[in-house]
């Protein structure tokens, strides 16, 4: 088989094609049941908007203005209005935490996505003593309860003088996105066939440059699935940023979320737009690299 | 691995047994031998282990010399070091509370795992029947769920639950319940948990239905159409077709849920503080109010050591299912 | 935790430029010393906390005052760990139950020799018990306020009812209201437990009483029973939840803005923020304010005197100038500036620094009824109670649902007691 061939494979091209398949056997299928033809999307189209509702009321009411907000009876028709956008981005330094969140999240998934790619290649392509330790540590190591060691990694900070330091968040954020940015990795790794590598230093390739010129390639999805979500994991983190950076100079967007729950009253509109405001990076990222993820997160995690 | 690699890689279909990595484990590649002592795979994988030992591993020792110390605001501030032995661990272990807290995290762990697999399993298996458009509509609603930070759809959740202006007593009254003129859903702990178990199901269940749903593209048609030819039931064709197919996928899902679902934390805090009445709290929780509200950092780091080894001890069984499979790659 | 108690009057306007304040920092004037102070949301008026600092910076030439407004919730863990960094905010604004609590670890200036300076007798006497512990002064007190009661003039002119002057006034009052029936006769969640607080001391009880060298919670006692039966009548009158306290949601802007609450029971800075909302939503607000009644007509019922202290930090980078910009906002000549600047609804740290109440105002309700002005036990477990989840809301809720005064007391007891003992 051929390189393009086998680069197809990991494509959606390829993924479609079967779709296909299945959807021909599926309907011969329904054709015996036509029952079976109607209740699947009858379900379907009652599920939709269980899983959207949040979503959607996020975004309307973001847009609502303040007097029907707070009302018993929601209203659904109003004149959108862009004032909670104002509020929530119009405090001081917004832009400042924009520039550290971004910083720690993609920081922290360069960072994770470059150490577990050397990792994890050691773990699929080579024999080595310690090698199924590491194994059980990567796995025992995404149990690892953040939340509750913030105090301890306070105390770290405060003793090494990093309070307060976007690069030290981002090393610990490293270090949480790590063991599942292995792990999924070396599903993809594993996917690749090895007859590829094999074939690239048989025409001259060294080990290395057999990695760039053809392994490289063919993981860039897996990398860029496996990075949404240290980039989810990354950018909602709160408990950790709020003990170790006091100082709003290095405050993320996590915390500015939470600002408008104040003495005064909570201020759903404001919140529901910084929510809004929030989600969205995700949300697009998601709707972007939604095909391979799914795709790519079906031969990362189903590998076992 | 070949069972995996169906889930996945379409390699597999072509060349079955001899799949990609089918051979002796991760062995030298041809033609250059591995040398009797191999120093690239440690350079490879140093990085990883160190900052894990750094950041991980430090912190961990760490937490478990705290456990042992009398931490509180004044020893905080006034840094003192002040030992208690294990006194820490007894209080804890005989403080009623504590094993309150074991108990609920367990039954809410597994009530929601279950929920997560059970729905996400049924989503999976819908999607593979649906029509493109339907199909396309309905994972695009599951990936905007999916997507959703943790932080915004936690507020969400709670907006929507709001007791004066949330939009759910509303859709309560308008189906014609009575009762929800200004109810407070999070009245007690078991409301309380049963609306984070609805926030933790919504945002879950998408990542096992797609999931599953990208591996079933990846069995053949002609498999199905086989059972269906020998008249299987539906029920049957999971069990007999998807089910031993989708074994490592099931596997390392139901894995990951459990961690996070034993480790949602953002999720009840937000919600209402793991109240009303600490009844709301998990172990996570639970370490965390001890040690932050209550300023006792020495009992939440006691905890905490105790949180991660009930974990241990509870997902041993399944480190060793999924090293079995390691093995057989 | 007293998160919402303090924050400043009337004017939630000018909260929005409060938080303006710390911004204009950058300028630096080239590696001269920041003098960091830590105010809670709403506590230092926008203007006034400008002239200060500009006046501060005049007198003290190459010094920079940064002013970070910190929000109620979670400032324990925030103020904990933050005066165990080698350089922590160097002044800081404690809420007054909280203050013994950080003086005791040794994380605050003793500030004891500066007392003459600082004008020690003057100060209102009610504020002083909290800056102290074991005769040592940590703090300055920097203002204190109460709660009274708003009402609605129209709907009780409606009603024809007066405010009253003693418990069984306000009861018959609100029956009346309640026939009435177009408004809720009081708004009332049922774990305002300051509210509580008051009818307790009334009652002549206490939230914890001292036992030996020890401390004890006291809600099983009969007065806490007396005066959480006041408590749920009261609440009777209101559909306010029973398991939620004033802020949840928050009674100024989101209850009362809606029109159907008679009166209620606030802060200056509520009643102030309530008014605004109205207004902003097009409609007048016509407040009237009494004290909450007593048990006789010549006292008013006991309050919950809440404050805030300023305090300087051990370890404070800049100790004397930290002490020096204490001494200068507590002082008389800035706290009558700051009397002025909240229209009298704080109480300044002395009582030569207040401002005459203007007639039918807050403040003036407020002031009748500070000389039953109380606060909570001064030890410096205390804190460590008032931290979420709170002990006492926990018990009000039960009670209001129906459990025994003295079986709820009595758990609530055991988690007081615990915790006013730890410190």
């Amino acid at each position: 088989m051929s390189n393009t061939v086998l680069a197809d494979k990991a494509d959606k091209a390829d993924k479609a094609d079967r779709v296909g398949k299945v959807d021909k056997a599926a309907v011969k299928a329904r054709r015996r049941k036509t029952m079976g033809k109607v209740w699947p999307n009858v379900v379907a189209l009652l599920l939709v908007p269980l899983f959207l509702f949040p979503v959607y009321w996020m975004f309307s009411t973001s847009f609502k203005p303040a007097s029907e907000i707070l009302t018993k009876d929601p209203t659904f028709l109003f004149t959108p209005t862009f004032e909670h956008y104002g509020s929530a981005t119009g405090v001081d330094m917004f832009w400042t935490y924009v520039r550290n969140s971004l910083t720690v999240t993609i920081g922290a998934v360069v960072l994770a996505l470059l150490v577990s790619l050397a990792a994890a290649f050691a773990i699929v392509r080579m024999k080595f003593k310690g090698r199924k330790g590491l194994v059980l540590a990567v796995m025992m190591a995404q149990m690892a309860p953040w939340e509750v060691m913030v105090i301890v990694m306070y105390l770290i900070a405060r003793d090494a003088e990093m309070l307060n330091s976007i690069g030290f968040l981002t090393l610990i954020y490293f270090v949480m996105v790590l063991p599942f940015t292995i792990w999924t990795l070396r599903g993809f790794i594993a996917a690749v066939p090895k007859e590829l590598e094999e074939a690239a230093m048989i025409d001259g390739c060294s080990r290395t440059q057999a990695f760039f010129r053809v392994i490289f390639p063919l993981l860039a999805p897996g990398l860029m699935s496996t990075s949404l979500f240290g980039f989810i994991t990354a950018w909602n983190e709160f408990a950790m940023v709020l003990v170790l950076n006091k100082d709003s100079e290095a405050y993320t967007l996590p915390l500015w979320l939470t600002q408008f729950q104040t003495a005064f009253g909570n201020d759903w509109g404001a919140t529901m737009a910084a929510s809004s405001l929030f989600a969205v990076p995700v949300l697009l990222l998601f709707l972007f690299l939604q095909r391979r993820a799914v795709s790519g997160l079906s031969a990362g995690a189903v590998k076992g | 691995m070949t069972v995996h690699t169906q889930g996945a890689a379409p390699v597999a279909k072509e060349p079955p047994p001899g799949g990609p990595a089918s051979g002796k484990p991760g062995q030298g590649v041809r033609g250059k031998p591995t040398r009797p002592v191999n120093w690239l795979p440690y350079v490879l994988i140093a990085p990883a282990v160190l900052s894990l030992l750094v950041f991980l591993g430090y912190p961990l020792v760490r937490n478990v010399i705290i456990s042992l110390q009398q931490l509180g605001r004044t020893e905080m501030i006034s840094r003192t070091t002040v030992w208690t032995g294990f006194s820490n661990y007894t209080d804890l272990l005989t403080n009623d509370n504590f094993w309150t807290v074991v108990v609920r995290t367990f039954v809410f762990m597994a009530v929601n795992v279950a929920l997560i697999m059970v729905i996400g399993t049924l989503i999976g298996l819908l999607l593979n029947r649906l029509g493109k458009k339907m199909r396309l509509v309905l994972s695009l609603s599951l990936v905007m769920a999916w997507a959703m930070p943790i932080v915004a759809s936690a507020t969400v959740f709670r907006w929507l639950f709001d007791t004066q202006f949330g939009v759910m007593n509303w859709v309560m009254r308008e189906l014609g319940f009575e009762g929800y003129e200004q109810h407070n859903w999070f009245e007690s702990g078991f409301s309380t948990l049963a609306i984070v178990t609805l926030l933790i199901v919504w945002a879950s269940v998408p990542f096992v239905s797609l999931n599953l749903y990208a591996g079933l593209t990846t069995i053949s048609g002609e498999l199905y159409e086989a059972a269906r030819m020998d008249g299987a039931s539906n029920w049957r064709l999971f069990r007999s077709v998807v089910l031993p197919m989708m074994k490592p996928f099931f596997l390392i899902t139901t894995f990951l849920e459990i961690i996070w679902v034993f480790k949602a934390f953002a999720q009840i805090v937000a919600l209402n503080g793991g109240g009303p009445d600490r009844a709301s709290e998990t172990l996570p929780v639970f370490a965390y109010v001890e040690g932050m509200s209550q300023m006792s950092f020495g009992t939440a780091a006691a905890a905490s050591v105790l949180t991660i080894l009930i974990l241990l001890i509870a997902m041993s069984f399944y480190f060793r299912l999924m090293l079995k499979q390691e093995e057989e790659q | 935790m007293k998160r919402k108690l303090i924050a400043a009057v009337g004017a939630a306007a000018m909260v929005a430029g409060i938080t303006a304040c710390g911004s204009d920092s950058d300028s630096g004037d080239g590696g001269d010393k920041t003098l960091t102070i830590w105010a809670m949301d709403g506590s230092a008026p926008d203007a006034w906390a400008k002239e200060l600092n500009k006046e501060f910076e005049a007198k003290n030439k190459g010094v920079k005052v940064e002013i970070k407004v910190q929000q109620w919730n979670g400032i324990q863990e925030k103020i904990t760990t933050a005066l165990s960094e080698d350089s922590p905010p160097d002044v800081i604004e404690l809420g007054n139950t909280q203050t013994a609590g950080y003086a005791v670890t040794g994380g605050l200036a003793d500030l004891t020799d500066m007392k003459s300076e600082l004008g020690y007798d003057k100060w209102n006497k009610g504020m002083l018990p909290s800056t102290e512990l074991d005769e040592k002064l940590y703090s300055a007190p920097w203002y204190a306020a109460s709660r009274v009661v708003v009402y609605d003039k129209k709907a009780y002119a409606d009603a024809d009812v007066k405010p009253p002057t003693t418990r069984e006034e306000w009861i018959a009052g609100l029956e009346k209201l309640k026939k009435k029936g177009d408004k809720q006769p009081i708004y009332l969640p049922g774990q305002s437990w300051y509210v509580y607080a008051g009818l307790l001391w009334d009652e002549g009880g206490d939230l914890a009483v001292e036992d030996g060298d020890k401390w004890k919670g006291a809600l099983a006692s009969p007065e806490a029973e007396k005066a959480m039966n006041f408590y749920k009548e009261l609440q009777s009158f209101s559909t306010g939840p029973k398991d939620a306290d004033e802020a949840t949601p928050q009674q100024s802007t989101e209850v009362v803005p809606k029109g159907d609450v008679a009166s209620w029971i606030g802060l200056g800075w509520e009643a102030g923020g309530a008014i605004e909302a109205i207004e902003k939503a097009g409609d007048k607000a016509d407040f009237g304010y009494f004290p909450i009644p007593g048990k006789t007509a010549e006292k008013p019922g006991s309050v919950f005197l809440g404050g805030s202290n300023l305090a300087v930090s051990e370890r404070s980078q800049n100790k004397d100038l930290a002490k020096e910009w204490l001494k200068m906002a507590t002082s008389q000549k800035w706290m009558k500036k700051y009397a002025e600047a909240t229209e009298g609804a704080l109480l300044p740290n002395s009582p030569a620094a207040q401002v005459t109440p203007a007639k039918g105002s807050f403040a003036e309700a407020m002031v009748e009824s500070a000389e039953s002005g109380h606060i909570t036990p001064i030890t410096p477990g205390w804190a460590n109670v008032e931290a979420d989840p709170n002990p006492i809301k926990e018990y009000m809720t039960k009670v209001l649902k129906g459990t025994s005064p003295s079986d709820a007391g009595e758990d609530a007891d055991k988690v007081i007691t615990e915790r006013v003992n730890k410190s």
